[in-house]
């Protein structure tokens, strides 16, 4: 499903990404290790085209995306579900409205779009809380409700950038069994973090970056083997 | 595993919407976003219109006096014409025929020697004497502009002994024109400007306030289009609504224009109100639209 090849971004002087090549199938759970500033985020944002190599090319369902025109950068995040550690809410939307947000866009009809949200937060077990705003709502409710989002449109990839960065253990644990049952209904996933309890404890197949450069690919690995 | 790589890769290239219910449902939704942004703006809606429609009033205005302008010089150019002398032994009707072959020539109207002298000689009640006065030709042109042109070709046939016509009442009338255009060229362009420069701050404004929104509907995979149209719309809102409340006091000058008219005898432009609101509302709606635009393209990174 995804593969980087040859990738590297170079800001200025200093590189964030060296000549990365990656492999992800269809339907794997993956995480991306590393220390901060490793590289890790900057290889998932290239994966939604926030970022762009400086050379080499990352293939998404077999296109290129570096080479994918802004017109249609859209088109790929929405096949996609993409959770950020900030969760980033609409604050003045409900629960409901923040789920509903994209898929409104597209023209589906008020029965689809109710029938999508309340099935996505079935999954992620808010559906009491759709008519809540997001302040209303502990910091591991919301970023369920960011996966609910996420999974709304039905991607077959979902990429979550630190997921757990703003939560206790409690609720790192659940955002990531919440990421697992995800998985196990055939959507790949791929996570950054560098929560090592967690990483040890699901045993998935572990990516490590170190300054930039993939340094360690292990099979239902664990932090730091 | 392979049909989801297929289903990611044709989601990626297909276009959005597929019919035309789909269609409909983000024509409403955008509509929506846009109503939905107007709200959110709050008390500062009014400070823009209010604005908007003090500068598209000044504009209605002059736009106004513009057109009524321009029937006075009209009618007055209507009045101008060329007096053409012909020697006594042309052949007048020849020579009619040739002016009237002059490009800008409106009308040519022979006035015989004969029949000027009868008109002389009853107004002044002159007794029996040879007749002193030539064939007249009177040339009326289709501009006042032209009438140097065309006083200047009718010089240049042989059987024309003398010509004459109000150079300096065509003068006035040319410059007239040319204020009028002027004036109008300008409190266009300044409307414009302004109206563009007015919309471009606010929707920074908004923009600069939804910023974050923006991002999150960025990342989320939300169309570009999706989020610049009611931003758009907004734009040409505030432009509509100032546009049709400037009609109101526009309309007010419409009675004293009208009665400035009768007085001088000069019949008014039929349309001249209908000109001008659909002026004002094209002027309104479309600056609006355009200085949104111009702002989203400056500030919003989609």
């Amino acid at each position: 499903m995804i593969q980087l090849r040859s990738v590297t971004k170079k800001y200025k002087n200093s590189y964030a990404l060296k000549n990365i090549n990656l492999d992800i199938l269809s339907g794997e759970f993956v995480f991306i290790t590393g220390a901060s500033g490793a590289g890790k985020s900057t290889l998932m944002k290239m994966l939604y085209k926030e970022e762009t190599p400086t050379t080499g090319t990352v293939l998404i369902g077999g296109i290129n995306i570096a080479n994918l025109p802004s017109d249609k950068v859209p088109n790929l995040r929405r096949c996609m579900g993409i959770v950020f550690q900030d969760y980033k809410l609409l604050e003045n939307h409900t629960v409901y409205d923040n789920i509903a947000y994209v898929i409104r866009t597209l023209g589906i009809s008020s029965s689809d779009i109710r029938t999508r949200v309340t099935g996505a937060l079935k999954v992620v077990g808010l559906l009491d809380k759709m008519h809540d705003l997001p302040s209303e709502l502990s910091g591991g409710e919301q970023q369920r409700v960011s996966i609910a989002r996420a999974l709304v449109n039905g991607p077959p990839l979902l990429i979550a950038d630190e997921p757990t960065g703003n939560l206790d253990p409690k609720n790192s644990f659940e955002v990531m069994q919440i990421l697992e049952q995800i998985n196990q209904r055939g959507i790949t996933v791929i996570v950054s973090t560098h929560d090592f309890t967690l990483v040890d404890r699901f045993r998935k197949r572990v990516l490590t970056l170190e300054n930039g450069e993939l340094i360690r690919d292990i099979q239902a690995g664990t932090y730091g083997q | 595993m392979d049909n989801s790589r297929q289903q990611l890769k044709k989601q990626v290239k297909k276009h959005i919407p597929k019919d035309w219910l789909c269609e409909i449902r983000i024509a409403y939704r955008i509509f929506m976003e846009a109503v939905n942004d107007i709200k959110r703006t709050g008390i500062v809606n009014l400070v823009i219109i209010t604005t908007m429609v003090a500068i598209l009033t000044i504009f209605g205005v002059l736009f106004r006096f513009t057109i009524s302008l321009s029937s006075f010089a009209g009618e007055l150019g209507n009045v101008l014409e060329v007096s053409v002398y012909l020697k006594s032994n042309s052949h007048p009707s020849v020579v009619k025929d040739r002016v009237r072959e002059i490009k800008h020539v409106k009308s040519v109207r022979l006035i015989s020697k004969d029949e000027a002298w009868k008109g002389l000689k009853q107004e002044l009640e002159l007794g029996e004497m040879a007749n002193p006065l030539p064939d007249t030709l009177r040339v009326r042109v289709d501009k006042p502009q032209n009438i140097t042109e065309v006083y200047n070709q009718i010089k240049t046939i042989n059987d024309v002994e003398d010509m004459g016509y109000a150079k300096e009442l065509a003068k006035k009338i040319q410059l007239l024109t040319h204020v009028v255009n002027t004036t109008m060229f300008f409190v266009i362009i300044i409307s414009a400007a302004l109206t563009i420069t007015i919309i471009n701050n606010t929707i920074q404004l908004v923009i600069q306030a939804r910023k974050d929104e923006i991002e999150i509907m960025r990342l989320m995979g939300v169309s570009n289009w999706y989020i610049k149209t009611p931003l758009i719309m907004q734009g040409a809102f505030y432009g509509f609504v100032s546009s049709i409340i400037a009609s109101i006091p526009v309309g007010f000058v419409e009675k004293p224009i009208l009665n400035m008219h009768k007085f001088f005898l000069v019949p008014p432009h039929a349309y001249a109100q209908n000109v001008v609101i659909i002026t004002l509302l094209l002027i309104g709606t479309t600056f609006g639209a355009i200085g949104s635009f111009l702002s989203i393209k400056k500030h919003l990174q989609v």
